[in-house]
């Protein structure tokens, strides 16, 4: 330890003490909403400070459990999160494979089109997306909620250049051992790219599970909401809310799953946001 | 066990012509080596055979039936690659396992096939570690062991020394040549080294620019190379090399002159050469002997133990390589004479085809 003291730099002190200012900013609004959700909301009524003084109550979070829809609305976004996610992985790795492994015409230019759908930015095609859902009658379903999101350009980046990584040997030595092309993908492949896949796969939940802007285009009926969408309508109507405290406790009851999901998987999204391999 | 035979295979890789017109026969159960410089197209003509690079033209039989037209794990080879290629996330077991799983060997006779290559090639005790937990050679070996289990007509190494290092690589060579008369397959082994292919071939087929150079065994390869490539490519140090004129005909044989004056007697008969022509004699180290002859400066002392390797140049600036005994007394500088042993000599013509006697 007092070796590593001794070494620090005062630039990497600079560093530090930035990063520990810049992670106070972020983590003081979480903490606060935390400290409101535990909070009466009578005493809300008056103050929304001093949130570490009492008194605290859990009846934020035993009416949340009795009677809100947040219950449902996290259903629906598990949905659409798993099923965008596992889809997505899948369409993205059969992609990558077929850019990175075969050779068929139009194939650079097809890869370049791909790179290019990165360029376009969502609120770009939300009108003809909406009036292509609409005119096939599948908006507030989970397919509309789903599909719009599988064809990501990103997915298959990154899924082309893993795969490009891989030695092609592998390949071969596998077509020698009698295995087929897509035997290969499924047994050789696809084990070998496991930390793109959970690269791939941690982006995708957790964009899918904080999607807002289409889910509130494709889902109007309430019953079809997802959380992002249904915490939002809440805080909209603020009046008819039972109160801050309630709000709280959901925005935190809504924020859990992918809380547990980070600390099961906090290497891979480290990985993932550097943008370099698991150590 | 079965005769590889390739007729009039041709390759090209967009305009280049990595393999042109090649027709080559490999009795069943050799040793055949693929051996020449980067680029000459050894280890095309080996994926080719595996079924990894289509034919531009001619065909490929394996057994007496054609092979080029089927899938690559329908062929009946086993290929050891040069970076062995094994599955990363399977054990060791498993990535022999694999290929015979996938034609639905019985459970009981794939173990017995592991368990008998494990033992062979002294690996039983990694069958459940996965590949990047052994060290190169071990790996080595489990590739080679995946290419036994499947009980192939051929076996194909694509250069798969080239990764060992020089003591690894000098053991393997020789696990190699005793795993080939344990199991009396045809082996196709590919190689730049010539080296690998001397000590292990039964048969060296020498390729240059997509092209054989010649067939032979090591020791044919070694005396009577048929081209210059050839003679400078096998041999180490190489093949010295020097231009000579043919002067005069002694008893039949033709007689030459070395830059300084020096004359040689070759055993290549002086009919159909005229006097002056433009020749280049070969010569190995070994039948370079110092004492009389022309005078050299000693330029560079290469000490390898056993022998010492002496550099000197000639009149005309030309350098001779020859062989002294490993303690030998001499300094850079030195005038020394040297002598051709014109009996062991080659003589090339303009074109690179050596003049036989």
């Amino acid at each position: 330890m007092q070796t590593y003291q001794r070494g620090k730099s005062l630039g990497d002190r600079v560093l530090l003490a930035a990063v520990i200012g810049l992670a106070l900013v972020w983590l003081a609004p979480i903490v606060w909403v935390i400290g409101l959700s535990f909070k009466p909301n009578e005493v809300l009524m008056h103050s929304t400070g001093g949130i570490l003084a009492p008194p605290f109550t859990l009846k934020n979070y035993i009416d949340i459990l009795a009677a809100s829809s947040v219950f449902s609305w996290m259903l629906n976004s598990t949905i659409v999160a798993v099923g965008q996610t596992v889809l997505t992985l899948l369409i993205a790795s059969l992609a990558g494979y077929g850019f990175a492994r075969t050779n068929f015409p139009g194939r650079s230019v097809l890869f370049v089109l791909v790179l290019a759908a990165l360029a376009v930015p969502e609120q770009a095609i939300i009108v003809p997306l909406h009036t292509m859902f609409a005119a096939a009658d599948l908006h507030n379903t989970y397919a509309a909620l789903i599909a719009p999101r599988l064809a990501f350009p990103f997915g298959v980046l990154l899924m082309t250049q893993y795969f490009r990584a891989i030695p092609p040997e592998i390949d071969e030595a596998a077509l020698l051992d009698r295995a087929s092309r897509i035997k290969i993908f499924f047994r050789i492949i696809l084990p070998l790219s496991i930390p793109a896949q959970a690269t791939l796969g941690i982006y995708t939940f957790l964009h899918a599970w904080n999607e807002y802007f289409w889910p509130l285009v494709s889902a109007t009926k309430p019953a079809m909401y997802t959380l992002t969408v249904g915490l939002a309508s809440m805080q909209t109507n603020f009046a008819q809310t039972e109160g801050i405290g309630f709000l709280m406790a959901q925005a935190v009851f809504a924020g859990l799953p992918v809380l547990i999901l980070y600390l099961f998987f906090q290497r891979h999204i480290i990985a993932a946001v550097a943008g370099g391999p698991i150590k | 066990m079965a005769d590889l035979s390739l007729r009039h295979v041709s390759k090209r890789f967009g305009q280049v012509e990595v393999i042109r017109d090649l027709s080559l026969e490999i009795p069943s159960g050799e040793f055949a080596v693929f051996l020449g410089p980067s680029g000459c197209g050894k280890s095309t003509l080996l994926r080719m055979i595996a079924g990894l690079e289509t034919l531009g033209a001619g065909e490929i039989h394996l057994g007496g039936a054609r092979i080029d037209t089927i899938a690559p794990g329908d062929r009946g080879v086993a290929m050891v690659f040069q970076h062995y290629a094994l599955y990363p996330h399977m054990t060791v077991r498993q990535n022999m396992a694999f290929g015979l799983r996938n034609i639905a060997t019985p459970p009981n006779e794939i173990e017995r096939k592991i368990a008998d290559a494990a033992e062979m090639l002294e690996i039983a005790e990694l069958l459940e570690r996965k590949p990047g937990q052994l060290s190169g050679g071990q790996r080595q070996r489990v590739a080679i062991g995946r290419a036994i289990v499947k009980q192939p007509r051929a076996f194909l190494f694509d250069e798969p020394l080239s990764n060992l290092d020089a003591a690894l690589r000098s053991r393997t060579r020789i696990e190699l040549a005793r795993l080939h008369q344990r199991v009396r397959a045809t082996m196709i082994f590919v190689t730049h080294d010539q080296v690998e292919a001397m000590t292990m071939a039964t048969r060296i087929v020498v390729m240059n620019q997509g092209r054989i150079e010649q067939i032979g065994t090591p020791m044919e390869i070694y005396q009577r190379p048929r081209t210059r490539f050839v003679a400078g490519f096998i041999g180490a140090p190489a093949m010295n090399f020097l231009p000579v004129a043919a002067v005069r005909e002694e008893a039949g044989h033709l007689v030459v002159t070395l830059p300084g004056g020096a004359s040689v007697t070759t055993t290549v008969p002086a009919a159909g050469l005229r006097s002056g022509a433009a020749l280049t004699l070969g010569v190995r180290a070994e039948h370079v002997h110092p004492g009389s002859g022309a005078p050299a400066r000693v330029d560079v002392i290469e000490r390898l133990g056993e022998r010492t390797l002496v550099y000197a140049n000639l009149s005309d600036g030309s350098t001779i390589v020859y062989d002294e005994p490993g303690d030998v007394v001499l300094q850079v500088g030195e005038t020394v004479h040297i002598a051709i042993d014109g009996a062991a000599a080659h003589l090339f013509d303009a074109q690179g085809m050596a003049l036989h006697g």
